[in-house]
């Protein structure tokens, strides 16, 4: 009965600037006291969860999920999906080993790796953005045919390779028990969140999932918009993945698999902190931070792979349910 | 019109099923031996039931990325209830109806509490594929199958035809009678095309998005049955290889015949069998194959996306016949 009576504007809709009361504080801010509560429990349980080591094994792992996850962020917040973005990696990641294999230096094959995912990216944005085509549906094919372009490359099978050149030398860089490039990642996010809130493209991205019609209507080149989104993702998707060839110093056709149902899972629980359900870089790296020391934790303690997906899906699912319910308490209109 | 137009779709699915036969006798005249002909029908029937399920969910204009998951999780309770030594009935049916459930929750989920379909599907299917672990942690199942007549499924024939082929047949006219000669059908579409006006029409909206969603689960779970049944052994990955070509399946036929339905998706689903078991017989990599079914869905999505096709039109108007 609900979306019948809601959709009637009975109510004044978005009341400007409500008073944080409690509730909404600890929706702000419950998801990064659910983090440290959970790893404070790792921590109780598994001391070595803690060891230097194992921080920094995290903390590099993070920022290479957290760096394919961004584009995605920002196409889920203007209310579009991607679901190429892991397959582009894996792409990527296995065009970067084939280079290295087939005699061609790392900077050349991170190029070539990089060169797979501006390809993608505009594929999926030219399509979507450009031809407007339903996007889940044409990123499900993209993402099919760089899966499949991944396994062609290696005949089926991975790729290892014998040395890891540059991009292993930046991976293996650290200060103190920081890896160099959580560092970069973290300088990026920070950009990307000055981008978000203080510049109006981050407006718009809000605007857009809010209603489109209207921001076509005041202006906003909103399809160029989201050509650039989608290049991103592309981009960043492509970076993980040469990133990724370094740190497995092998090609994994099939890596795409694992990083799906996490970056989703990231980005609408990210979505939860701070800008309660609407997915936002800050949210998405935390929530990054959170899955990759869960799947650790989880490790530590002996969890069976059954337990661990039923978790992840878990999330996820509360991820949504929050999104949703923090959604039409704040908004009297349910969008459709 | 609308004759017209069904008789000019119709001859550019004839056109094209004759151009691929064409194509792939030339190339292994094998294609058209009764042997590779039954072999079609088979993979046909596995993808064809799938796509059956997701052309329901696609006609109330929603999406279920879930079914290759819950098929997985079917497929797995199948082989364990055969592996703990329950008759074949009791286990078919305890497949299809774990499948029922989760498309229940799926179909609740969206149509009831309002959660966005796409995410929350990818959700339960990563839940079930969390559950389908459960059985045996992983590993493939397949005690008791030789014994427990799963395999007759496969292998035996209903009046000349392949028992799966069979099952398929069956099953479109009974989705066809239902989406197509019922009150329910009508209820389906004017669901998609705008449910508040349906639900003001008096159409059980929220009851018929559900029974979408568990459609399409339970048909999933059937499609794995076959699966099972010819592969000889249930696991944890049966359900991932079919989610490309059931989309596939479902946006060509639409793509070809105006409208989701289930004579398209049938369509759909042969034109993809076909280009698939030609591509297999011409011994390429099967790593290839989903390159393959993607190129045909995009191309198929952009070809007939309404905009497009005017503009094609316009730039060659004469030879409009010739698409």
């Amino acid at each position: 009965m609900s979306d019948v009576t809601t959709l009637h504007p009975a109510r004044r809709s978005a009341p400007a600037r409500q008073a944080p009361n409690g509730g909404e504080l600890l929706m702000r801010y419950g998801f990064f006291i659910l983090v440290i509560l959970v790893f404070a429990g790792f921590t109780f349980l598994r001391p070595t969860f803690i060891a230097p080591g194992n921080i920094h094994g995290m903390l590099l792992s993070s920022s290479i999920a957290a760096l394919m996850f961004l584009g995605l962020t920002w196409i889920i917040a203007t209310g579009e999906i991607d679901v190429s973005f892991m397959s582009v990696a894996a792409l990527s990641n296995m065009f970067t080993a084939w280079l290295v294999q087939a005699g061609y230096g790392w900077e050349a094959a991170s190029l070539g790796g990089l060169g797979t995912g501006v390809l993608f990216g505009l594929l999926n944005a030219a399509l979507v953005a450009g031809l407007r085509l339903p996007a889940l549906v044409i990123t499900i094919a993209t993402g099919a045919l760089a899966a499949s372009l991944a396994a062609a490359l290696g005949k089926g099978t991975s790729i290892s390779l014998a040395s890891t050149g540059f991009v292993g030398d930046l991976l293996a860089a650290r200060i103190g028990v920081l890896p160099l490039i959580a560092v970069f990642v973290g300088l990026l996010y920070a950009l990307c969140w000055f981008v978000q809130e203080k510049l109006t493209f981050g407006h718009y991205i809000y605007a857009m999932e809010q209603n489109r019609a209207a921001v076509v209507e005041a202006g906003v080149p909103v399809n160029r918009m989201l050509f650039m989104l989608y290049v991103l993702s592309g981009v960043v998707s492509a970076l993980a993945g040469v990133l990724l060839a370094g740190n497995l110093s092998s090609g994994q056709p099939y890596l795409g698999t694992s990083y799906f149902l996490d970056g989703l899972t990231a980005v609408l629980l990210g979505g939860m902190a701070l800008k309660l359900g609407k997915p936002n870089v800050i949210g998405t790296l935390t929530a990054v931070i959170f899955l990759i020391g869960l799947l650790n934790g989880a490790a530590l303690l002996g969890w069976t792979d059954s337990e661990r997906q039923i978790v992840r899906g878990s999330l996820l699912l509360v991820g949504v349910g929050l999104v949703v319910v923090a959604r039409t308490r704040r908004r009297s209109a349910a969008h459709t | 019109m609308i004759r017209n137009q069904l008789i000019w779709r119709l001859g550019a699915f004839a056109a094209l099923v004759a151009l691929i036969t064409v194509l792939f006798a030339m190339q292994n005249s094998a294609y058209v031996s009764e042997g590779n002909i039954r072999a079609l029908m088979r993979h046909m029937s596995v993808q064809g039931l799938a796509a059956l399920g997701l052309t329901f969910v696609i006609v109330v204009r929603h999406f279920d990325l879930s079914f290759p998951g819950v098929a997985s999780l079917g497929a797995m309770t199948l082989g364990w209830l055969i592996a703990i030594g329950m008759p074949l009935w009791v286990a078919v049916t305890g497949g299809l109806a774990m499948g029922f459930a989760f498309g229940l929750v799926n179909g609740i989920a969206v149509a009831r509490l309002g959660l966005p379909d796409i995410v929350t599907t990818i959700a339960t299917g990563g839940l079930a594929i969390g559950f389908s672990y459960f059985y045996s942690n992983g590993t493939s199942i397949s005690q008791n199958f030789f014994m427990s007549g799963l395999l007759d499924l496969n292998d035996s024939k209903i009046i000349g035809l392949d028992m799966p082929f069979a099952i398929l047949i069956g099953t479109a006219l009974i989705a066809c009678l239902l989406l197509h000669a019922s009150r329910f059908g009508a209820g389906f579409y004017a669901t998609g095309q705008n449910r508040l006006s349906a639900r003001f029409a008096g159409v059980p909206t929220t009851t018929l998005i559900i029974l979408a969603f568990a459609l399409c689960a339970t048909l999933a779970s059937l499609s794995i049955t076959l699966l099972v049944a010819s592969s000889g052994a249930a696991n944890v990955t049966a359900g991932n290889q079919l989610l490309m070509p059931a989309f596939a399946a479902v946006y060509l036929g639409a793509a070809l015949f105006g409208r989701p339905s289930v004579g398209a998706t049938l369509s759909g689903t042969l034109l993809m069998s076909m280009m698939l078991n030609g591509f297999t017989l011409l011994a390429i990599p099967y790593y290839y194959s989903d390159a393959i079914v993607s190129t045909v869905l995009i191309t198929a999505i952009a070809i007939f996306d309404p905009r497009i096709s005017a503009a094609l039109r316009r730039l060659w108007p004469s030879q409009r016949q010739a698409a």
